[in-house]
């Protein structure tokens, strides 16, 4: 991994700061931000009118309707709050896969979508996965907090071992703080099925969005002849000879397992995004993800 | 006649197969040699193949697909190298005349249950068969002879019929004479007097062994097809004599020789079995067995000299020939018959020996007879010297007063020495020296005017009879005679010897007479001093006395005619009418003509032609002919190889390794290799289309 390079060039920065993470769901945040909340709270957006009860802050009595109507109904506002933007990255082996890198890919549209977030003062927390909880950061907030983010995630290596998502996410969905965004960055090659690990997540408790990345040699392998093909996570190996309806098959399983993701996520109100790695990751970041609606 | 190829070398090429077809298969199986390749994960590429495995239902067998294709190049490529080649079917055209040998040879068993004639036969039937419609055939069957057994006809039931009849026998095989007759029954057809039609196709159904291999010729295409398997063994008696010693008379010494004509040396048991000749019980052969001798290895005749040498180099004494000594006192019948008792034979069908008419031999040993003799005379001192010194045990030196006193009648030969005797007994041998026999056409020339008798002077031998028992090996071209009668014979004398200028030794038969002239005074030529004359002499003892050579008598082969020597016959009284000659094949009866009646006259009574061998006896028992023994005894007919070549070399051979034989072979592996070809490419191009397509 050429890890001279930044993961986020300045330029790159520039254009981001325009960018800011969208919820389609209205999530209760933790601190008052910037951001709509379903609780009715202090702001100056209108709601909605109640009767007054004993106890409730006289400061919102509208006076006017009790001058017309000899009542007291209580003004409402809306209440915005920050929004938890949780960002999650597959470091198993298989990430360090093809080319360009898949994990390299994923630390760069991480780093993007984490800059946002932070910009835009949503709470960032960054974690990455495999088999475990391989590391994760508290939530972040603000511009200051965009070195710690970089660090965290350049410093992120492929972990040994097959990949199990499963218990990860787990333990991710036990202890994250708060519900918000939460973006996965993964191949999702995962032996022991994805829908284990993404029944966590794929909920209403978070807005999913699953980033399903694969390199242009898994896309369109590039293979010839009799091979002994090896998994590079736990060293499994297919013997086999490339044949065209082999070549056939393999693409329509890859296909046919990108939509069984696909579906699973949408099914539970999740969103799904497919890219190949050599896709530039600011086109991406820019142009497709806006799209999607995660940036907007 | 089968139209699939036959292999030549299928050994070696099994050996081949051996090697080649586990290479192949261990190549196949052995785990390839992949390329190793890094993936993220497997699952996907595992689950394709598997799906690939289950989505098509002949996955395994495209799997091996490949592997089918190679064994296939792989088999097509052992079978060229096996050498196939087929035989050319027989393809009969519209006159065929089938030769079938049924010769003694013919009756070998390859197999058990068919011999080598069945085998003929069979074959015989299939060109029938194969014969195109309105096609003619004609079927002659050989041994020393032929016989048109079916002219030309198109009835195949009736030709059929014709082969079925054919019979063996145990004749020697001459093909000439069926070539002739077939040659004549072209000849006669009037189809083929017709402008451009083709000669016949004869087929030669034979083992090839001919005698008259050299002298064959034939207007027809021959088209010869070999019967018999090479590996039959057998083991023959290929000759044999009996003699008696003439010092001893009881003293019998029997020789035979025995020939291996299989592919393996063998070890026999030679049985001697001895029969007396009883005239008391006439017809009544009891064989008892007397002596077993066993042989040395026989070695196979078709051995070459190196192989021979390599045998003696490894121990084995190689001997074919054994001798026997026994005592006889009366006539008898001698068989001889070998019985294998050891052979490194791995015939399948555990046959010991093929061909069973030549493990026998009989040999008639007459009785020992002490000869008489007579010799009339006024005083001749060579003459009595070299009769005196034939070893007869009764010899009388008489004048002609004391013979015309009282004729003498129990003497087997008299001798007259320039006496013409005016009486002789009514049967007899008489042997004339510068006289002429009484009662008989043989006159001397006289002058017309003087009416004296004419000499020859001095006359020298032109020619004389060089195979005649009488003269066998005796070479009288010195002979020098002062004067000589000048000898007037009838046709039926017989001259043995020729002068320049005239006959100077006649035989003559009459009525139960038989004289023997030498028209010359032995005082008025060179011949007492000469070496010659007392063989001359001892030769007509013998054969005068006892109508054969030396002691044994003749011994026969099946085709031959034997004469009864007139004078053997006219020793029975009453004299017979006709004679009846019992054989293996049951009796037959001869008339005998009463002598002098028809153009025969005094000759000799032939009989019929021996078809069998074994022993025949005569009734009534003629004396020295009391039994007659007809043996194989032939080399040719026993050795029962099969011929390689046609006979002679004339016409092509069908079935074995023959010119068409030869570009077939080369056909059949030109298809295969071809056939190769297109296999090596269909397998290209699915491996190619597999990886690529």
């Amino acid at each position: 991994m050429p890890a001279t390079e930044p993961l986020l060039t300045g330029d790159f920065m520039a254009r981001l700061d325009r960018l800011d993470v969208i919820s389609r769901k209205i999530l209760a945040g933790k601190m008052r931000g910037e951001r709509r909340s379903k609780r009715r709270g202090q702001s100056v957006e209108f709601a909605d009118f109640r009767n007054y009860t004993i106890g409730d802050d006289l400061r919102f009595i509208d006076w006017n309707i009790y001058a017309r109507l000899d009542r007291l109904f209580l003004k409402m506002f809306l209440e915005e709050e920050d929004l938890s933007v949780h960002i999650l990255i597959d470091t198993s082996k298989s990430t360090r896969f093809g080319n360009p890198d898949k994990l390299r890919y994923m630390q760069q549209v991480a780093a993007a979508l984490a800059y946002v977030g932070l910009v835009n003062h949503n709470r960032v927390s960054l974690a990455a996965v495999s088999n475990r909880m391989i590391a994760e950061t508290g939530g972040m907030r603000g511009r200051r907090r965009v070195g710690q983010m970089l660090d965290f995630i350049s410093n992120l290596e492929p972990d040994a071992g097959p990949t199990d998502l499963g218990a990860a996410m787990k333990r991710f969905a036990l202890t994250a703080q708060g519900r918000g965004v939460c973006v996965m960055l993964s191949d999702f090659f995962d032996k022991s099925g994805i829908e284990n690990a993404l029944r966590y997540v794929a909920g209403r408790r978070f807005d999913f969005y699953a980033l399903h990345i694969l390199s242009p040699q898994e896309i369109d392998p590039d293979l010839k002849g009799d091979l002994r093909l090896v998994d590079i996570e736990d060293q499994d190996t297919a013997e086999l000879t490339i044949t065209q309806p082999l070549l056939d098959r393999y693409k329509a399983n890859l296909n046919a397992w990108c939509l069984s993701v696909k579906q699973y996520v949408t099914r539970r109100g999740g969103a799904y995004l497919f890219t190949s790695t050599n896709v530039p990751f600011d086109q991406l970041v820019l142009g497709y993800l806006r799209q999607r609606g995660l940036l907007g | 006649m089968s139209f699939l190829p036959t292999f030549l070398s299928w050994q070696s090429a099994a050996l081949a197969a051996a090697i080649a077809v586990p290479a192949l298969l261990l190549l196949y199986f052995l785990k390839l040699r992949r390329k190793q390749h890094d993936i993220a994960s497997t699952f996907l590429w595992k689950k394709s193949v598997q799906d690939l495995q289950v989505n098509s239902p002949f996955q395994r067998l495209r799997r091996n697909l490949l592997l089918l294709l190679q064994a296939l190049v792989l088999l097509a490529i052992l079978l060229a190298y096996a050498r196939p080649v087929s035989f050319q079917t027989i393809k009969p055209g519209a006159m065929n005349i089938i030769l079938i040998d049924r010769s003694g040879s013919m009756q070998a068993r390859d197999v058990d249950d068919a011999s080598r004639l069945d085998e003929a036969r069979q074959k015989a039937r299939e060109i029938i068969d194969a014969m195109p419609r309105d096609a003619r055939a004609a079927i002659i069957a050989f041994d020393a002879s032929a016989e048109v057994v079916q002219s030309f006809s198109t009835d195949r039931a009736m030709l059929r019929r014709a082969v079925d009849s054919i019979t063996p026998t145990d004749g020697p095989t001459r093909l000439q004479t069926a070539l002739q007759l077939a040659d004549a029954a072209m000849a006669i057809d009037p189809a083929q007097l017709r402008a451009g039609t083709q000669a016949a196709d004869i087929y030669i159904l034979s083992d090839g062994r001919v005698r008259d291999a050299d002298s064959l010729s034939t207007f027809g295409t021959v088209r010869y097809i070999p019967i018999g398997n090479p590996q039959t063994p057998n083991l023959a008696i290929v000759a044999l004599s009996a003699r008696r010693n003439y010092e001893s008379p009881t003293d019998v010494q029997i020789f035979a020789r025995l020939a291996n004509f299989g592919p393996d040396p063998v070890r026999a048991d030679v049985v001697l079995s001895i029969s007396p000749i009883d005239p008391a019980s006439p017809g009544v052969d009891q064989f008892v067995t007397q002596q077993v001798r066993q042989t040395a290895q026989i070695l196979p005749a078709r051995w070459t000299e190196d192989q021979r040498r390599e045998a003696e180099k490894n121990g084995i004494t190689a001997r074919d020939s054994v001798e026997f000594r026994v005592e006889l006192t009366t006539a008898a019948v001698i068989r001889i018959e070998h019985k294998i008792s050891s052979g490194t034979s791995a015939n399948a069908s555990n046959i010991t020996d093929a061909l069973p008419i030549d493990d026998v031999a009989h040999v008639v040993v007459p009785p020992p007879k002490p000869l008489s003799i007579a010799l009339v005379t006024e005083g001749n001192y060579f003459l009595e010297r070299a009769v005196s010194a034939l070893g007869a045990a009764d010899l009388k030196i008489l004048t002609p007063d004391q013979y015309l006193k009282d004729v003498p009648t129990v003497h087997d030969v008299i001798f007259f020495d320039r006496i013409r005797p005016t009486q002789l007994p009514e049967a007899g041998a008489f042997v004339y020296f510068g006289s002429l026999p009484p009662g008989t056409p043989i006159t001397q020339t006289t002058d017309v005017q003087s009416q004296l008798p004419l000499f020859h002077t001095d006359e020298t031998v032109l020619d004389w009879k060089r195979d005649h028992p009488l003269l066998r090996g005796l070479n009288i071209g010195r002979l020098f005679i002062a004067e000589s009668m000048r000898l007037n014979l009838p046709p039926e004398a017989e001259i043995i010897i020729e002068g320049r200028q005239g006959p100077l030794a006649a035989l003559y038969r009459a009525e139960r007479r038989t004289h023997l002239v030498v028209g010359f005074d032995l005082l008025q030529s060179n011949w007492p001093l000469r070496e010659t004359f007392p063989y001359f002499l001892f030769n007509t003892l013998q054969f005068l006395a006892t109508s054969s050579e030396l002691n044994l008598r003749e011994s026969f082969q099946p085709g031959d005619a034997p004469r009864l020597p007139r004078s053997a016959v006219s020793r029975i009284t009453p004299a017979p009418e006709s004679i009846t000659l019992v054989g293996p094949e049951g009796p037959t009866r001869i008339r005998i003509d009463a002598p002098g009646t028809a153009q025969t006259g005094a000759a000799d009574i032939v009989l019929p032609v021996f078809r069998r061998v074994g022993l025949y006896r005569t009734d009534p028992e003629i004396p020295s002919y009391e039994r007659l023994a007809v043996n194989l005894l032939d080399e040719n007919e026993s050795d029962i190889l099969p011929s390689n070549t046609p006979p002679g070399s004339v016409g092509t051979m069908i079935a074995a390794s023959g010119e068409e034989q030869k570009q077939r072979q080369e056909w059949w592996w030109w298809l295969i290799a071809v056939g190769a070809l297109p296999l090596l490419m269909i397998e290209w191009w699915i491996y190619t289309r597999r990886l690529h397509a």
